[in-house]
């Protein structure tokens, strides 16, 4: 226990509170209304850090939301710099969507923060802001030089950060960059992802009759685009729940049974399967257990589809089109501009001649893997280790954080995914949340991670 | 041409004005919210009915929306009786389906009336009224009793209009009917359809996990249930168009070669439906032309869906469920209670136990054919003669009315006359919605000259 981890127990209730205030700003990256509110949240950042002392603050503008910037290098040359990556958008929310509470009004129920944005990923950013306040505190110094990266568009897919990454690599050279992004399965188990899902997302819209039409005078004449659209999802996978684009699998590295096996002891159960989903029955590809189809095997899913009248009552309409939206996980080494074009040359293939059909592939981050054997992976470990009086699993992950890919390509630095959500968060999920004492753990940890780091002597597993 | 006529000629400008005002009132029956607006086009009906001196108004309570009754006896015992059917209630309508102008905001342009029941079924309903209005002008006349019953559910499938109709056989009792609620093909062409399709109408949900799951975490591991949707919906229709529900065309009845032949020589071109509709190539079973899929055949339609994120941007979830709206068309002798237990059966059979799924009935409606040799239906042929200056072809409509069965079920098999004054193109149920002036004012000269042939 060192002065910072007494500074942060003493003045946890504050920071909890500080995470209220950032919640309660709707920034939500994908709705063009809400553009005022993620600028707002860039600014509320922009004024935390600045009073938590760090020395230079800036809020850089790119084509949509801006990056917010901030370094703190007073350990000096010959220390250890770190970049801390997170972002402050989050994933749209409405109450109706099945809420308990106002999504943007978080409460405290039962030792956890509900609200959109309070695990994805405002609450585990917020965690490093907090670690660094206590190093920083009373004069105090970091054992590292830092430097903070919070983006405002992981939500829409990081549109401009690999841009911005390529040409400030500069301004970004570090020794270690850390995400705090992800889930462990469960409070008491720490786990480190080293393995992430690429995506590539598109847009299907389905064209028929020029206007909506009255289904008594031309229904049985027309093919009617939701059935069209209908019957083009449904040829998109095998009745054995596998992918049925051509060429979908060809790129993907298959699991070595070594890697199988080590899996398999931190896989999620059948019974933890039916109590996170409530589905009937479990699905997907056969020949690969549950945690393997999430972590290993690339996907295609409907995330939403819309055509015609679905309002209460009805409407005996031929509707004019219909549109859906679709995303596909990928897995190492598939590329996600192939796989996009895979997709949409099926899509056009399939589509028939009695409707029009367009593919819009919108944008594709390639899967990520890190290296565990790292002396910075060892730094984690130790880290963990001590905020929580255990030692890490390392754990594949299904969701994607598309900057993993730039971060190690464009800085050639080492990448720890320290998550400190669980899996059951619900994020982009009705009633989110995010349990108040992984947030507590989560600042200690960081703090042992930035101590760990600056102490040095880390060697690298393999090195002789 | 008969003083009657005169006074539609002298004041059709304000009868236009008159069918703006009432096209003003947003009286969508299905939406909950537009409850006031209905019954404010009740009682805009009303006034008019009482204002052209029809001797009995009222505006009779159901349960759901009013029906408004008005009736004019004064031709006497020994006189025919008409009923007039139309519906004062209209689809919902918002300007950003795709529309050029406010729905609720009639322009007058073309030629042409847009609003929403401009077409269907204000200005055709109208048309009778302004009809019965000039022959009782200046002290005038009918040669008939004449009664109207319009309603404010039709839109929403007349849900209560057939007990109204039972609980008021005496007051409607009358010797034919006539219903102006369709649309022919060309200006020039009249036509009067001689049946109609019945309908069902539900709801089909499909149920995934217990909420909305990240598609990083959870996808590939639940069957999603937009995706079990579509699969479900694509098995609703075999490769040749034809319905796959077992027993659905069982109880049809099947067009003589007569009828076939009949029906093909008015059939109209196939470059009127490409121009109506705008399609890239035309579908449905392949057995059957183009006018007999959609007039003497049924048909099983996805009206919409939705599931999951489907605004502008992107949301990478697996939703926790999807919604379809599923209508059929029906064709005598298909019987919609049994269509529904049918349709309902395949859905159920169809769904994977990868996901729960439900199927509730929304609405239903019995399919009609009406005999097209009736003196009725003579009198509404020269009536067209008259008002068209040329005789009308008898065709199967696609649509359809529900109140026709229960007419001929429970008023003494009382012959109904389909006098549509629309055009197929108006829009009916589409953004821009029309109705052709030239069409509202023939329809007024046409159902004047009918009146007068029944009077006969």
């Amino acid at each position: 226990m060192t002065q910072a981890h007494d500074y942060v127990k003493t003045n946890f209730e504050q920071f909890k509170g500080q995470l209220f205030d950032l919640l309660r700003i709707p920034s939500i990256s994908t709705s063009a209304e809400h553009a005022g509110d993620v600028q707002q949240a860039a600014k509320w950042l922009v004024a935390d850090l600045e009073r938590i002392g760090m020395h230079i603050v800036e809020i850089i503008p790119t084509g949509r939301h801006p990056i917010v910037y901030a370094e703190w290098t007073s350990a000096g040359a010959d220390a250890k710099t770190i970049l801390i990556y997170g972002h402050y958008d989050v994933q749209p929310a409405l109450r109706s969507d099945g809420w308990l509470s106002e999504p943007f009004e978080p409460v405290e129920r039962d030792g956890f923060i509900y609200a959109r944005g309070s695990s994805d990923d405002k609450g585990q950013v917020f965690a490093h802001i907090k670690a660094v306040e206590a190093l920083l505190a009373n004069g105090g110094k970091a054992p590292v030089n830092i430097k903070f990266l919070i983006e405002g568009e992981e939500e829409i897919g990081s549109t401009h950060l690999a841009e911005f990454v390529a040409s400030h690599t500069e301004k970004l050279a570090v020794d270690v960059c850390i995400i705090s992004d992800s889930g462990m399965p469960t409070p008491d188990q720490p786990s480190i992802v080293y393995a992430l899902r690429g995506l590539t997302t598109l847009e299907v819209e389905v064209f028929g009759p020029a206007t909506d039409l009255h289904s008594g005078t031309f229904g049985g004449s027309v093919h009617n685009p939701v059935q069209a659209l209908a019957e083009i999802i449904a040829q998109l996978h095998n009745p054995d729940g596998s992918v049925a684009v051509p060429g979908f699998y060809d790129d993907v590295i298959p699991l070595s049974d070594e890697e199988r096996t080590e899996l398999r002891k931190t896989g999620m159960t059948d019974e933890v399967w039916r109590q996170t989903t409530g589905a009937p029955k479990p699905w997907g590809e056969p020949g690969y257990v549950t945690h393997e189809r999430t972590g290993a095997r690339p996907t295609l899913e409907i995330n939403g589809m819309a055509g015609g009248y679905f309002e209460p009552g009805f409407k005996t309409v031929l509707p004019a089109k219909a549109w859906a939206k679709i995303s596909c996980r990928l897995v190492a080494n598939q590329d996600p501009e192939v796989i996009g074009g895979l997709v949409r040359d099926y899509i056009m293939n399939i589509s028939p001649a009695t409707v029009r059909t367009e593919v819009l592939v919108v944008r594709g981050a390639p899967a990520a893997f890190v290296d565990i054997r790292t002396p910075e992976m060892k730094a984690a470990i130790s880290a963990y280790e001590q905020g929580w009086g255990r030692k890490p699993v390392f754990m594949r992950e299904g969701g994607s954080i598309p900057v993993v890919g730039d971060f190690q390509k464009e800085l050639g630095a080492p990448v720890i995914l320290m998550g400190f959500g669980l899996n059951d968060d619900g994020a982009h999920s009705p009633n989110e949340h995010f349990m108040v004492e992984m947030f507590r753990k989560g600042i200690n940890t960081a703090i042992y991670f930035y101590e760990a780091i600056g102490a040095g002597e880390l060697h690298y597993d393999n090195r002789s | 041409m008969t003083t009657a006529h005169e006074y539609a000629k002298a004041n059709s400008q304000q009868f236009e004005a008159q069918l703006v005002d009432l096209l003003r009132i947003k009286s969508i029956s299905t939406l909950p919210e537009c409850k006031d607006d209905v019954q404010q086009a009740a009682e805009w009906v009303a006034a008019d009915m009482r204002r052209i001196g029809l001797t009995t108004v009222e505006i009779l309570p159901t349960g759901g929306h009013p029906v408004v009754y008005g009736e004019w006896l004064g031709a006497g015992e020994g006189a025919k009786t008409l009923l007039v059917y139309g519906h004062y209630d209209v689809q919902p309508a918002v300007k950003a389906d795709g529309w050029d102008n406010e729905p609720f905001d009639p322009v007058i342009h073309d030629g042409k009336i847009w609003a929403r029941g401009s077409s269907d079924d204000k200005g055709q309903m109208l048309a009778h009224l302004k009809a019965t209005e000039a022959l009782l002008a200046n002290g005038g006349k009918l040669p008939i009793n004449i009664k109207f019953l319009i309603e404010g559910e039709e839109e929403i499938g007349s849900k209560n209009l057939g007990k109204f109709v039972v609980e008021n056989r005496d007051k409607l009792k009358a010797d034919v009917c006539v219903i102006s609620d369709s649309g022919m093909k060309t200006i020039d062409q009249p036509v009067i359809d001689y049946s109609t399709r019945g309908l069902m109408y539900l709801d089909f949900e499909v149920q995934g996990p217990k909420q909305d799951l990240h598609s990083g975490g959870y996808g590939g591991i639940v069957h999603n249930p937009a995706q079990a949707m579509a699969e479900i919906l694509a098995q609703l229709h075999n490769p040749d168009g034809s319905v796959n529900v077992p027993g659905f065309y069982d109880d049809v009845l099947m067009m003589s070669a007569e009828e076939r032949a009949e029906l093909r020589k008015h059939a109209p071109p196939q470059a009127t439906w490409e121009a109506a509709t705008g399609v890239p190539q035309f579908w449905g079973e392949a057995d059957y032309d183009l006018h007999e899929r959609i007039g003497g055949r049924p048909t099983l339609e996805i009206n919409g869906f939705a599931s999951g994120f489907y605004g502008e941007g992107s949301k990478t979830v697996l939703p926790a469920k999807a919604l379809a709206k599923i209508s059929c068309r029906l064709v005598p002798n298909q019987d919609p209670a049994r269509i529904f237990e049918l349709v309902k059966a395949q859905l159920l059979k169809l769904t994977p136990p990868t996901v729960r799924s439900e199927v509730h009935l929304q609405a239903s409606a019995f399919p009609a054919v009406m005999d097209t040799h009736s003196p009725a239906m003579t009198a509404a042929s020269k009536a067209y003669e008259q008002g068209w200056g040329k005789s009308p072809i008898y065709e199967r409509g696609g649509g359809t009315l529900p109140i026709i069965a229960d007419f001929q079920r429970q008023l003494g098999n009382l012959p109904v006359i389909l006098m549509g004054i629309g055009l197929v193109s108006d829009g009916a149920h589409g953004p821009n919605e029309n109705f052709t002036l030239e069409m509202f004012h023939k329809g007024i000269d046409t159902a004047i000259y009918f009146y007068e042939e029944l009077g006969k």
